[in-house]
């Protein structure tokens, strides 16, 4: 260990990593580079894309702008954290029945927005949803395949599904 | 000095004393660390020591007899959503906090504190407090001190925290009855910083004139500023358009906006006076509607 180097405990997905970090070390970078959990994006490293949208203790928040050393002791939960084995969320299957994703780089942070956004307001309108989804830039769609998704998801797991 | 942000420790104090003590160690080496919105965008090279503070007890919303204290760790989000904030004059708070960042996850992080220490002209709580007569509760290593929140910006950048010092909690007051308040913001695309931000805080007496009025604005001086000369003109007279327009011609006037990258500085002055109209004629309404 090297001077300025901590040795951190994180919570991702529900299985806790021990991992070296430098102080100045942004989460997404320790969850990418480090945990090879490459879901969330850099797209532009000042906060303003939202393609490093993850969920830390269920709220929605921007790794790219939060050092790793503030994630100990929180649930952190990325993309990858919301399948379970081969099945997929119901928000990500609506997402791929309805053409949702092009290129793919603002999805997880989409679909984690979703989340954060359904599990705290199960029956949104089309309009909260596309409130939600101001902090996730996409450059390939015009945003209606997503938001069709999210609505459509919403359904799903208001029956349970 | 390397040019980059390439800070070395990385501290957690438990309590205020602890943290306090730490700043006063470190001096200009040292930054809090609360939502990092500002700090993870701006990467001072000069920091070698990053104060975590998020674990401090500075992070509620409470009611003070009319009025609210709010700890300095308190994110948008839950300013947003306090039941304390969701009526009456204070409410403007949870409205100026709507309008910071882009969007929701900004919003979790971004604190009322960071935001008012950033002491960025452009900053959307400033003017908000300014027009509610708020205080900053301040501590440090000798103590801790109270002092009205126009005091606290010095400059871009600059406030009155001294060496040690942490801002931990802005204390709203009860406003007057009859009062109305508004915020308005603008810029280039709604996820933009503000060009020119504008609060208003109208008094109505029970004759249906001004008996107060405040107007602050943000984004076009180095701190944000009250129109004082636009205020005057409004005391003890009836409101109506015509008295309006007079008084936003003369707020812009009282600005010293620059030209940047975002807008020229005679834009930001005559948007200043758009956003003074708009902000007045909310807070007249909302006085009258009580």
């Amino acid at each position: 260990m090297r001077m300025g180097d901590l040795l951190i405990k994180l919570n991702v997905n529900d299985e806790l990593y021990e991992v070296k970090v430098k102080p100045y070390w942004t989460l997404l970078r320790v969850l990418r580079d480090q945990l090879s959990l490459t879901g969330a994006k850099l797209g532009c490293g000042t906060g303003e894309c939202g393609a490093c949208t993850v969920l830390v203790d269920g709220k929605a928040i921007l790794s790219c702008l939060t050092l790793a050393p503030r994630a100990v002791g929180k649930k952190i939960t990325t993309i990858e954290g919301l399948s379970k084995g081969n099945k997929l969320h119901p928000i990500q299957e609506a997402f791929v029945k309805n053409h949702a994703i092009q290129c793919g780089v603002c999805t997880p942070g989409m679909i984690l927005s979703a989340k954060a956004l359904l599990d705290k307001n199960p029956s949104p309108t089309e309009e909260e949803v596309r409130i939600a989804l101001s902090q996730n830039l996409c450059r390939c769609t015009g945003y209606v395949k997503q938001v069709k998704a999210i609505m459509e998801a919403a359904e799903a797991l208001r029956k349970g599904d | 000095m390397s040019k980059f942000f390439r800070p070395d420790e990385y501290l957690v104090p438990k309590t205020i004393d602890e943290a306090t003590s730490l700043l006063a160690k470190h001096g200009d080496k040292a930054r809090p660390y609360a939502g990092g919105t500002d700090l993870l965008v701006e990467k001072p090279p000069q920091v070698k020591c990053v104060v975590d503070i998020s674990s401090l007890p500075i992070d509620y919303i409470e009611k003070d007899g009319g009025g609210v204290r709010i700890g300095a760790l308190s994110n948008c989000a839950s300013v947003m959503s306090s039941p304390l904030l969701q009526e009456g004059a204070n409410s403007l708070l949870a409205r100026a906090a709507r309008e910071l960042g882009h969007g929701g996850t900004v919003r979790n992080m971004a604190t009322i504190g960071g935001n008012v220490c950033s002491a960025v002209p452009s900053a959307d709580f400033p003017p908000a407090l300014l027009v509610l007569d708020a205080r900053a509760k301040i501590a440090g290593p000798e103590g801790e001190r109270t002092i009205p929140i126009q005091e606290f910006f010095l400059g871009v950048r600059k406030t009155a925290l001294k060496s040690g010092e942490l801002l931990v909690e802005l204390q709203v007051p009860e406003q007057p009855a009859n009062t109305g308040t508004a915020f308005c913001k603008h810029g280039r695309v709604s996820a933009d910083i503000a060009l020119v931000n504008a609060a208003a805080r109208i008094t109505l007496g029970q004759d249906g004139a001004c008996q107060d009025a405040r107007i602050a604005l943000g984004a076009v001086a180095p701190t944000p500023i009250r129109a004082r000369k636009a205020e005057n003109l409004l005391r003890g007279k009836s409101i109506d358009d015509a008295l309006i327009e007079q008084v936003s011609q003369t707020a812009a006037k009282e600005t010293k906006p620059i030209s940047d990258v975002r807008a020229s500085a005679e834009y930001r002055r005559d948007l200043s006076r758009v956003l003074t109209k708009r902000a007045l004629q909310e807070a007249v309404k909302r006085a009258k509607e009580g």
